[in-house]
This record gives structure tokens, sequence and C-alpha cells, in this order.
């Protein structure tokens, strides 16, 4: 899946995306479970907490 | 990751602001005697805010062509309310410093120099206090996109 793929699916922009991945945002708990909606796993196997 | 549209339309509007403004409170300030008698008017200013904002246009249609969506995510949301705070903190020191420079001058402390100097009329003018508001406005602007440029670049 794409950045832009994901982004359309969860309603944020490609830059949130790559700016989630590259930890340089902590998106907000909703785009989080929709992350995890998207991906079908649960959301502690997306994110962790350093 | 290279820049992208948003940052690029920042930086260019950032560019653009302080040129033209730069330009203009250069010729102002330098001149403070003919900036205070109103040789330098508002019609100047006027001219000023007109062109930035045909230039903001043209910076907004050029990268709407160029296919970015006008998406606005949370993420954009959270740095422009970051970016906003920091520029109200430029703008409100700015103003403070007027209001009490008007505050001294209404209860005939002299605030900067002696009352009857030339620096006094000068300081004091209605055109050079506008003058001056304008600048810290322009310098709330310059750190507003300041700080949404560093957030984009560096994370929130």
């Amino acid at each position: 899946m794409t950045q832009q793929m994901l982004a359309d699916k969860i309603g944020v922009t490609r830059q949130t995306v790559f700016a989630i991945e590259k930890d340089k945002y902590s998106p907000s708990l909703e785009v989080a479970f929709k992350i995890s909606n998207v991906f079908e796993i649960p959301l502690e196997e997306v994110f962790t907490y350093d | 990751m290279g820049l992208s549209n948003k940052e690029k339309s920042l930086i260019i509007s950032l560019i653009v602001t302080l040129l033209i403004f730069g330009w203009y409170f250069f010729g102002v300030f330098s001149n403070v005697t003919e900036t205070s008698s109103g040789q330098l008017s508002f019609n100047n200013v006027i001219r000023v805010i007109i062109l930035i904002a045909i230039l903001k246009g043209i910076i907004a249609v050029f990268f709407q062509k160029k296919g970015e969506a006008d998406l606005v995510d949370e993420r954009d949301k959270l740095i422009d309310t970051k970016s906003y705070r920091n520029s109200y903190w430029a703008l409100s020191v700015g103003v403070w410093f007027i209001l009490v420079q008007l505050l001294f001058e209404s209860t005939g402390i002299p605030f900067i120099s002696d009352r009857f100097s030339l620096q006094h009329y000068i300081f004091s003018s209605p055109t050079y206090i506008a003058h001056l508001l304008l600048m810290f406005f322009v310098l709330s602007e310059v750190i507003h996109f300041s700080t949404q440029l560093y957030h984009y670049r560096r994370g929130i």
C-alpha cells in the first residue's frame, strides 16, 4: 500500500503519513485507530510508546 | 523527502514578505523625518499590501495548478495553531510597546526623548506610530511563516 492510498483511506495528507512513519508527528487517537483498522491489526502493534 | 508544495508556498510567501516589507520599512525608517511629516503617506502602504495580496494569490493559484489537494488535516491545523500562538506574542509585545508609549505621551512624560525635541515630534507622530504597528504586524506574520516551516520540516 502506498502512502497516498493510506492517506486517502484515513483522511489525511500524504505528508502526514510520511511524518508519522518518520516519527515526526504523533497522530490523534482517531487517526491511530483508523490506521489500525486499515491494516486490521491491534493498535499496539502499529504504535509503540518509547 | 523533498519539499512539499505547502513548504514551497510558505518559503516563497516568507521571501516575498521579507523582501517587499523589508524594502518598504528600510525606506520608512531610514527617513523618519519624512515619514512623520506624512510625506511618505499611507498610499505607499496600500500599494505594498495590494502587491503582497496579488503575489500571494499568484502563489496560491500556481501551487493549486501543480495538483496539491486543498486537504487540511489535523497536523496542518496543529502546526497552524502553534505558529499563530508564537506570532501572537510578537504582535502583543508590539502593541504593548506602542500602548505604553502612547500612555506616557498622554500623561506628559516623555517616553523616548525631551517633549520639545525633534525626536519627540517624530516618534510621537501618528504616521510613525502607525508604521511601527504595521512593522510589528509584519514581524508576527514572519514568525507565523517561520514557525510553520520549522514544524513542517522538523516535526511536531
